[in-house]
């Protein structure tokens, strides 16, 4: 295995590999920069120029190019509130706040040092998954998937404002996203809900322009309002500084950046599980991360923790949707998808075979995750300041730019009117949303998690009957949700009587 | 004044000429013909386009440029719509759907405004052949074993509308297979995935997307529709075991658009000679030695079938009696 390890290395390290990675790696940059311009397009058009490449080069490529688009869409979300991937919204909430207050470049600081610690941690499990990713992935079938969307959505317990109304709201916009998740041409029997006789509902609610629209508008609604810059009256210098601070905070959380690294990879090697629901995840477990109800209430108005969870899982989450497409040639997410395209044009068949006879290759992807990810980061953190400092341009300076980015993004979705309906329809929702104090991430996370859950529900019952809740992952996963709704209760009874005390 | 129609003399010699040189030129030389595709990049309809747009230029008088655009939504209905009733007629639009589009204007399905059998016909680049594998570790090595299966056969499909469903559906219905149905997987590598870790048995699909499983020994095919590759042309075909005249009728009209597998067409009204340009260009380009091997490469197999067998296979779905329309909507959607 060690052999193997060090033959991935020094095939990444030939000049062409990292000559192909480092293009891949300037492309994959600015396509997650630029909002709606999506990682999982470029990768099927730069498909057809991996023809000449060797299978090392070629997965160099699109491996590295891969790699940093959730590193660089972080920084599109934090200084503009701006989803820059579907993977980055998450970080909007505490991040984009954090910009605002004039800390953009702590928040950059921790999502960057965040997202790196993310990838080694994920290229890291995938190394040393890789004897036992077989069984890993066999042993969540359907009931288990289910009950793993339960946990996510068990998430919005967290994710929801403080004491019984804030708990209501919260459940209100986790069921609303759910029910907008039914939207479309259902699959079990082909039957088409809440299309209102539209052809464009077919396929659901994108999520791109639902995304753009519930984070991207209330923002610049916000920024017309105000007629400042995003960073208000905070200072230059103040705004610029603050890098090295970021890191630091990251290092300062190692704990918790670890363990949503952790529940990214996770949710990666689940195939079916999808991109956008491990940063919500890991959102989630941040916000639990809060002592003190004071704490609690900093989240979603800039608290660092709230960025270093998503920033760490949206990472890591890439490593480990590797395995299930190297092992089975399954592909753990919809860029995945793509690769796995790849690995055939380039004879590499997935399966047992890559993990013994090609397992070189193999590693020689984890290495391309390791050196994309630290290659992307050192670029950034030189740019860093000046990117901070685009917080302290005029807002009307930046509106303009800002208005035809979203757009762009909404409209690439399907390249159709409708996403640019979608997207005004979800700005207004998100904007009454903010300015009624109602929590959007539950919403998200409905949205996100409504699909897969009713899907494996139907196919658990469907092929099991009734006795699949009696296996031991599920009733392990059932537990771990009624501790995830449970905990919040808990603790703020907790607080309540220390504060009688 | 002198001036100015000494200028105009100039300009309107100026488009004498250019005039002149248009009717000597190719037609399409310095022009742009866009591939409209009926799904979203990644998919096999978007692979096939962008292999061919590479290819095309080449036999083509005057070599356009051949870009791709995805036009997805609604399982390419709205794709359709658009070639047939929006874009121009000039020769520089193709569009390339679902396959199983007839079926959707067949069952007159909500939101088809096209008729397949106006379009300006080039024919397909493949032909698709669905076929049902099972898992090795089963103790049912051919259909007839499958036949005699006591216990119900879990096959996992994604939903109505797409051949995993469709087809495992009608062997159901009328072969009397113990098969069980589980739908609301998100692809087709999601069931494969369920086959592997025994949640499911067996699975439906195109030859060639399970193909690489069959290679690497977990499942085999048992029955396949009508159209075939070399591999498989010995099982046996689901319309061959047909008990009546009427199964057999349901069986062809689903399969028989997968003849047609990656239908190719142009606005009604495209003038006869650029049609004929383009098939020709076709049946050259699906020839070319370099085209061939990569498309063997990305484990995809193309085959020009002509506009004359496109448009017969369009006229068999579309001419068929009203019972037997009544009848196949009890089973088949219209979907993927």
């Amino acid at each position: 295995m060690i052999e193997s390890a060090l033959a991935g290395l020094v095939l990444i390290l030939q000049w062409k590999a990292l000559a192909f990675m480092l293009l891949g790696i300037l492309l994959g940059f600015w396509v997650g920069l630029l909002p709606g311009l999506g990682g999982v397009t470029t990768l099927a058009l730069m498909l057809p120029f991996i023809y000449a490449m060797k299978p090392h080069e070629a997965m160099a490529f699109l491996l590295g190019m891969h790699s940093v688009v959730a590193t660089t869409g972080d920084i599109t979300s934090v200084l503009f509130g701006i989803p820059g991937e579907s993977t980055t919204a998450a970080i909007i909430l505490d991040g984009h706040s954090m910009a605002k207050k004039g800390q953009a470049g702590r928040a950059l600081g921790a999502a960057l040092s965040s997202s790196l610690l993310g990838a080694l941690v994920g290229a890291l499990a995938l190394a040393l998954a890789i004897p036992v990713v077989r069984p890993l992935v066999l042993a969540f079938g359907s009931p288990e998937l289910f009950m793993l969307a339960i946990v996510g959505l068990a998430f919005i317990a967290s994710l929801s404002g403080q004491g019984a109304r804030g708990m209501v709201r919260g459940f209100i916009a986790g069921g609303l996203g759910l029910l907008l998740a039914t939207v479309g041409q259902d699959p079990q029997a082909g039957v088409a809900r809440f299309t209102f006789g539209t052809l464009y509902l077919w396929q659901g609610l994108d999520i791109v322009a639902v995304l753009v629209g519930i984070f991207a508008v209330p923002e610049i609604l916000d920024l017309v309002v105000r007629g400042s810059s995003i960073a208000g009256d905070a200072p230059v210098g103040q705004v610029r500084k603050g890098v090295l601070e970021g890191v630091k905070d990251t290092f300062h959380h190692f704990g918790l950046a670890i363990r949503c690294s952790l529940i990214g990879t996770f949710i990666g090697i689940t195939p079916g599980l999808g991109g956008p629901v491990a940063q919500w995840m890991a959102y989630g477990h941040a916000v639990q991360s809060a002592r003190t109800p004071e704490e609690r209430k900093g989240f979603g108005r800039g608290d660092v923790r709230g960025v270093i969870g998503p920033g760490a899982a949206s990472n890591s989450k890439e490593g480990g949707s590797l395995i299930p497409t190297i092992a089975f040639g399954v592909p753990g997410s919809a860029s995945m998808a793509v690769i796995l395209g790849g690995f055939f044009l380039m004879g590499l068949v997935p399966g047992p075979d890559m993990l013994t006879k090609n397992l070189p290759i193999t590693y020689s992807m984890v290495w391309t995750i390791v050196l994309a990810n630290i290659i992307t980061v050192i670029a950034c953190l030189i740019f860093l300041n000046r990117l901070a400092s685009l917080t302290n341009v005029p807002g009307t300076l930046l509106v303009p730019v800002i208005l035809v980015l979203i757009f762009i993004g909404a409209y690439t979705a399907n390249n159709q009117y409708g996403d640019l309906i979608v997207m005004l329809v979800c700005g207004a929702i998100g904007w009454l949303m903010v300015v009624a104090g109602w929590p959007r991430a539950p919403f998200v996370l409905g949205l996100v998690l409504g699909k897969i859950a009713e899907n494996y529900l139907y196919i658990s019952v469907a092929r099991y009957h009734a006795s699949w809740l009696t296996r031991p992952i599920v009733l392990a996963l059932f537990a771990i949700a009624v501790v995830v709704i449970c905990y919040p209760i808990w603790q703020a009874r907790r607080t309540r009587r220390s504060e009688h005390a | 004044m002198r001036i100015r129609f000494a200028l105009a003399t100039a300009l309107a010699l100026l488009a004498l000429v250019g005039c002149n040189r248009q009717t000597q030129a190719p037609y399409f030389e310095g022009k742009t013909i866009t591939i409209v595709v009926g799904y979203k990049p990644g998919g096999g309809y978007d692979a096939t386009a962008r292999l061919l747009s590479r290819y095309l230029p080449k036999y083509i008088p005057g070599t356009p440029t051949v870009i791709v655009q995805n036009m997805p939504g609604a399982n390419s209905l709205i794709a359709a719509n658009y070639v047939y009733a929006q874009a121009k007629p000039d020769g520089l639009t193709l569009g390339t759907f679902n396959r199983n589009l007839p079926i959707g204007q067949l069952l007159k399905v909500e939101g088809v405004k096209f008729d397949m059998l106006k379009f300006a016909w080039i024919g397909s680049a493949a032909s698709e052949t669905t076929v049902l594998a099972i898992r090795n570790d089963l103790p049912y090595k051919t259909f007839a074993d499958m036949k005699n299966a006591k216990d119900p056969i879990v096959v996992g499909a994604t939903g109505p509308g797409a051949n995993t469903y469709d087809f495992p559906l009608l062997l159901k219905e009328f072969l009397g297979v113990n098969l069980k149905l589980v739908s609301g997987y998100s692809s087709s590598a999601d069931i494969m995935l369920a086959v592997e870790r025994k949640e499911a048995d067996a699975r439906a699909g195109s030859y060639t997307s399970i193909a690489p499983f069959i290679q690497r020994g977990l499942v085999h095919p048992v029955i396949r529709s009508r159209a075939s590759e070399p591999e498989i042309a010995n099982l046996p075909t689901d319309e061959s075991l047909a008990p009546n005249p009427r199964a057999k009728a349901m069986m062809a009209l689903r399969s028989s658009p997968e003849v047609v597998g990656r239908p190719y067409v142009m606005p009604p009204g495209t003038p006869d000679n650029l049609v004929q340009i383009l098939r020709d260009a076709f049946t050259k380009a699906i020839a070319d030695k370099d085209l061939v091997a990569e498309a063997k490469k990305a484990d995809m197999s193309l085959n020009y079938v002509t506009a004359d067998e496109a448009v017969a296979v369009m006229k068999e779905v579309l001419n068929q009696p009203a019972d037997i329309v009544e009848e196949f909507r009890k089973y088949v959607k219209f979907g993927e």
